[in-house]
């Protein structure tokens, strides 16, 4: 019995020298939330946004800035200014600068990588125009990394952004025989941010950028159920058809020269008929109309994709999961000669309420 | 000479036997046995995963075998075999086999906290208490050890739910084309996951607490099948969430797969999860003091607690000094080595050496 008095005093007190770790009390440390880098005359330009709580529940924010020259160096730099540290747990968003995109950003990436507090859910982005700005917008009372965040988030869920992430952009990165894609991001008012278009990675740098027009097509390419909205020209009127659900299936039809199919499924409702009273053919000539306009754009898009030697869809992927001991160095000449069939298949089950 | 023959109120019912068996094997182990296993036969190692689980129910059979022969555990059978001097300094190995063991386990998790959650944690300290609790556990005797074994893995076992997130974030065709490398590349990776399924060779000490130990059998074997069960759906995931140039530089891929989890109530799931597997790892600790004191105790006719205690202070004592990934790296080497030659060679030899030696005798 007195043993185990003995042990449940060494316990007791070996609890009180345990709690001897660093504490993090939410109140004492700067919350970073958003983290914006970009590259001018060969140094590195970084800001950290913080939220600021204030007494009326409005959010409000505070942005740290610094020069250095590796990324970590711009932290403990912003460090300096700051009166409480400043802790990554809570990154929500992360901006790169074009200039700094188009020379690569593996560096800031092995600092997400290398540090375990960063979450994968991190929202990535390429901004075009100055990286400090975007953060010093007023973008209303729930915080500025709230609105940029839910700005991305929303678009991915139901409409034209495709789904990307931390996450999926190191997947893609690391993947052979594919490449990643970031959304483009440009402040048009003091109050306001635009998705200008996708940014399009070869390996870690920025090779070219996606128009938004494109978008709605490179989702239906790229991601498993897509969300989004699309214009439909037509001779009865101008349509705008929302798609509900999409599939794209990719097929090897050949491999000497390589022969894709990729087959583009997607149901859909009309939201928008500018020709009045709408007939049951002419939902007909809606669905053909579309299809024909997706088969057009993703092969455009496609080619263009090969003649700048970049595979957003992942097709070199695609074709080493089929082919048994595949070689990714001949690959890559052979992505040049690809073939692409793409065919379409549009269903619009809705016109809405009325006919 | 005694066999080590155990009063009843102090044996385990058999479905227990299981329970033991699969808490000793997972431990560091599921937290980082993903990128040894990608380093050879890359996104077809779930295929080894299952060929060596295989092959512990072979093994786990021969222990079975082993104790019944000499209708006692592995101490005995050493010194039946061996003779008393050979017998038992093998047996003494086994004392310096499990400390390594139970090093392994509290440095690993020290070394997690360190990374992950405070870099400034005093290992000394977090060791003590951990150690202190392992002495309490065994101090109760080994059904209280069964009984944390049990405990230890019931109430994390809804951790395994979390691991569906992931899989919504995976691209299974990461997987294809299936059995894209050579046989020789499958062995390879096969050899490497042994090591994350050793742990099974606790049942040659404990088989005497065993109650009906015929009717274990049937309960360890499908604990071992479960235990094959979660590395192979585990690895499955992790190859389909990471590509493998990724997952072939985390070094804890499976911790990593949780940074994508978030729930309204906790922003990282990390946290969460570490601060579970102090109770994972808990009965790995419980186990090897209990199995290293009990060997010095039949080996050297020592008080069972005062030994545990010098046990626990000799691993306090090391764990200080495993303060880097390096000696972490050199330790984990030394004890799957070892393992593997216990697991592999031993057993198998001792087996034929009962058998002759039974023939010899009956002649």
């Amino acid at each position: 019995m007195k043993k185990f008095r003995l042990i449940i005093i060494l316990c007791l007190c070996s609890l009180f020298l345990v709690g001897n770790v660093q504490k993090r009390v939410i109140d004492d440390v700067n919350i970073a939330t958003g983290f914006g880098i970009n590259k001018s005359n060969g140094q590195l330009q970084g800001s950290i946004m913080i939220p600021v709580f204030k007494a009326d529940k409005s959010i409000g924010n505070f942005t740290f800035s610094a020069k250095g020259k590796i990324p970590r160096d711009l932290v403990s730099e912003m460090q300096k200014t700051a009166s409480q540290p400043i802790v990554a747990g809570a990154l929500d968003i992360a901006f790169f600068g074009e200039d700094l995109a188009r020379e690569g950003i593996i560096q800031v990436l092995d600092v997400f990588l290398r540090d375990p507090t960063i979450g994968a859910r991190l929202n990535l982005a390429v901004v075009d125009g100055d990286v400090n700005d975007i953060f010093k917008g007023n973008y209303g009372d729930r915080g500025n990394h709230e609105y940029l965040r839910q700005l991305l988030e929303q678009n991915m869920k139901v409409h034209n952004l495709p789904l990307t992430n931390l996450h999926f952009f190191l997947a893609d990165f690391y993947e052979e025989g594919k490449d990643a894609y970031l959304p483009v991001l440009k402040k048009t008012k003091n109050d306001l941010v635009n998705i200008t278009g996708i940014a399009l990675f070869k390996d870690e740098k920025l090779v070219d950028i996606l128009h938004e027009n494109k978008m709605f097509y490179f989702k239906l390419l790229v991601d498993k159920h897509t969300q989004g909205s699309v214009m439909v020209k037509e001779k009865h009127g101008d349509a705008s058809v929302k798609s509900i659900t999409s599939k794209h299936k990719i097929k090897l039809l050949n491999r000497n020269p390589y022969k894709f199919g990729v087959h583009l499924k997607l149901k859909g409702y009309l939201t928008e008929h500018q020709g009045g009273n709408l007939k049951k053919s002419e939902v007909e000539d809606l669905e053909k109309q579309l299809e024909k306009q997706i088969v057009e754009e993703c092969t455009t898009m496609i080619e263009d994709f090969q003649k700048k030697e970049i595979d957003p869809v992942g097709f070199g992927h695609f074709a080493q999961s089929r082919t048994r001991n595949f070689d990714f160095n001949k690959w890559q000449e052979r992505y040049k000669s690809a073939q692409f069939k793409i065919t379409a298949e549009v269903d619009i089950v809705q016109i809405g309420v009325i006919k | 000479m005694l066999q080590g023959s155990v009063q009843e109120r102090m044996k385990i019912s058999p479905y227990m036997a299981a329970y033991v068996i699969v808490a000793m094997q997972t431990g560091m182990g599921v937290l980082s046995y993903q990128q040894v296993l990608v380093k050879d036969a890359g996104h077809d190692a779930w295929i080894s995963i299952i060929a060596t689980g295989l092959t512990v129910h072979i093994l786990v059979w021969i222990m079975y075998r082993i104790c019944e022969t000499v209708e006692g555990d592995v101490l005995y059978a050493n010194v039946y075999l061996f003779g008393k001097i050979i017998g038992n300094s093998f047996n003494t190995l086994f004392i310096f086999y499990y400390i390594i063991y139970c090093l392994t386990s509290l440095g690993g998790l020290i070394e997690i906290i360190r990374t992950w959650m405070f870099n400034d944690l005093n290992p000394i300290v977090f060791g003590a208490i951990y150690l202190l609790l392992g002495i309490y556990i065994v101090f109760g005797g080994f059904r209280t050890v069964a009984g944390i074994s049990f405990l230890g893995l019931v109430i994390p076992s809804y951790l395994m739910l979390s691991f569906l997130i992931p899989l919504k974030y995976g691209d299974f065709s990461n997987l294809l084309p299936v059995l894209d490398h050579t046989p020789m590349e499958l062995v390879k990776s096969g050899y490497n996951m042994i090591f994350s399924f050793l742990g099974y060779g606790i049942l040659l000490f404990f088989y005497p607490f065993i109650k009906k130990p015929q009717q274990s059998k049937k309960w360890v074997h499908i604990g071992l099948l479960g235990t094959t069960f979660i590395y192979t759906a585990l690895a499955i995931i992790s190859f389909a969430y990471f590509p493998e140039g990724l997952l072939a530089r985390s070094i804890w891929p499976t911790l990593e797969m949780w940074k994508i989890v978030r729930l309204p109530f906790i922003e990282r799931f990390e946290y969460l999860g570490i601060a579970n597997w102090a109770l994972i790892m808990l009965p790995n600790v419980a186990i090897s003091l209990w199995c290293a004191s009990r060997v010095a105790k039949r080996v050297y006719h020592l008080n069972q607690r005062k030994a545990v205690i010098v046990i626990a202070c000799v691993c306090l004592i090391i764990v200080s000094l495993l303060q880097s990934r390096d000696r972490m790296n050199l330790l984990f080497e030394v004890h799957s080595k070892v393992g593997l030659a216990i697991a592999y060679f031993y057993t198998p030899i001792l087996y034929l050496g009962l058998l002759i030696k039974k023939k010899v005798k009956t002649k």
